[in-house]
């Protein structure tokens, strides 16, 4: 059977693994986000945290995404839900550093001047430092989605979900004359889907990004 | 991959495990004693627990150790091939006369920075056979962008005025590049190359799938055999291998980064 062939025939089958892949990305960034964002506020605003926040975040970044995953089997179980965790944790530095790198990057001068207008510290944080540092915060979570999705590959090493199952198929049917097709349509699926959601990030951007610094 | 987060750690300021040049004390020895803790923990831990047969069978020393070089091994050559290959290559392409194809190799690589490694390796091993040799291809391939990338980088922020100042002191295009350019660039092409070691041991793990071994095999063990204290042991091995290289690429980094920088 040709790749042609292949797709063609198992076109629903890679469609369905792609939304599974895509719906562990989404979950897995969303939890990234909920934690991610504020430790990036706290790194921001508290010196003696930005260290050890930062560190930390990087530590997860280091270690190898198999023991990343087997890790949370213990706990979990096997499947999706430690596959899930452990991408919330690669997930987490680039979005946590370029959270505090981009509050940083605020002018001192609008800080002030929002104070001097009467804003309490919520208030300026939400309306003025936020918006001003979500370009760099949006490249933080791009970058995180972008590894996510390539990782998450490996989710299907330890009985997870999505494309990466259909790649261990035909690594387990090596030698069988299917075995490649499986394997390219499951990379292949990852880097489609990798380069729409790069994409959507593009449209994210335009939508989300405050009309005075656009 | 994860080169690309990697490599904004790698480039950012201040998220270091390891220390600047005369940094204090603690931020030197943190990180093996933290190794070492650890290490010992999981030693006291397994050590006092009544394993069974199967737990045996992977958990004695001649398997762990067997384990552990098997990992470093691949980790090794992978990462000096992949040097020796992205470092001229990136030297080549900052060159004013290859300027034309730049583009062209930084579209592919920001196309292959999708490419799952997993799927890469599975796909070389198709091409090829299972071997230890294929695997180091797919390392090499999962690892080359961030050397690539970070000398071509480096490279390239090197002060023009630096690199003219050095051209008006009578200075070879070559002396130029090997007494000015590189030293410049060196802390952003040290980075690189320790990104791609991470790559590298991390992807070593994977090993276990393409009938390398490595210490992935102990922690895919623990999974299939369902015994956790085998799970536990390759982890903490495999984690400590990665953050134990990370720690020493970025010392010896700093060791060897040049005096006036």
């Amino acid at each position: 059977m040709t790749f042609t062939e292949y797709l063609t025939r198992n076109y629903d089958n890679l469609l369905e693994l792609g939304l599974e892949h895509l719906n562990l990305v989404l979950i897995s960034m969303g939890i990234a986000l909920v934690v991610g964002l504020p430790l990036g506020i706290v790194a921001h605003r508290n010196k003696l945290l930005r260290n050890p926040i930062l560190s930390t975040a990087g530590f997860f970044l280091t270690l190898p995404s198999l023991a990343l995953f087997a890790i949370f089997i213990p706990v979990f179980g096997i499947g999706a839900p430690p596959a899930v965790a452990a991408l919330s944790l690669y997930a987490l530095l680039p979005i946590v550093s370029n959270t505090a790198t981009g509050l940083a990057s605020v002018s001192p001068a609008v800080v002030k001047a929002s104070q001097g207008m009467g804003m309490t510290g919520y208030q300026r944080l939400l309306r003025v430092e936020l918006p001003l540092a979500w370009p760099v915060i949006l490249t933080g979570i791009r970058v995180s989605t972008q590894v996510v999705v390539g990782i998450a590959a490996i989710a299907a090493l330890v009985g997870g979900p999505g494309l990466g199952t259909e790649i261990f198929r035909g690594l387990r049917s090596q030698g069988n004359a299917s075995a490649p097709n499986l394997v390219y349509g499951g990379t292949l699926g990852v880097i489609v889907l990798a380069l729409l959601l790069d994409a959507a990030f593009v449209l994210i951007r335009r939508l989300t990004i405050s009309r005075g610094i656009r | 991959m994860a080169d690309t987060a990697l490599a904004t750690r790698a480039t950012g300021a201040s998220d270091r495990a390891v220390p600047r040049r005369g940094g204090s004390r603690l931020s030197w020895f943190g990180m093996p004693v933290l190794l070492a803790v650890i290490l010992g923990a999981t030693y006291l831990w397994v050590g006092s627990l009544e394993l069974d047969t199967i737990e045996r069978r992977t958990l004695n020393a001649e398997q762990l150790t067997r384990s552990t070089l098997e990992h470093l091994h691949m980790t090794a050559v992978s990462t000096a091939i992949v040097i020796v290959l992205a470092i001229p290559l990136g030297v080549l392409l900052s060159r004013p006369f290859a300027r034309p194809v730049v583009p062209a190799v930084l579209g592919v690589a920001n196309i292959g920075q999708g490419v799952p490694s997993f799927g890469l390796i599975t796909i070389v091993i198709l091409w090829t056979s299972l071997g230890f040799w294929p695997m180091i291809i797919g390392l090499v391939a999962c690892s080359m962008l961030p050397i690539l990338r970070n000398t071509m980088v480096g490279l390239e922020q090197v002060d023009r005025t630096a690199v003219k100042a050095s051209r008006g002191m009578g200075m070879s295009p070559l002396q130029v590049l090997l007494r000015v350019e590189l030293p410049l660039a060196f802390p952003v092409m040290i980075a690189g190359i320790r990104t791609a070691l991470i790559i590298n041991v991390g992807t070593a793990t994977l090993g276990t799938f393409f009938g390398q071994g490595g210490l992935g095999f102990i922690v895919y063990n623990g999974i299939t055999l369902n015994r956790t204290p085998v799970l536990i042991t390759g982890v903490v091995l495999v984690s400590a291998l990665a953050l134990l290289v990370d720690y020493l690429a970025g010392a010896l980094g700093r060791l060897l980064a040049p005096r006036g920088l």
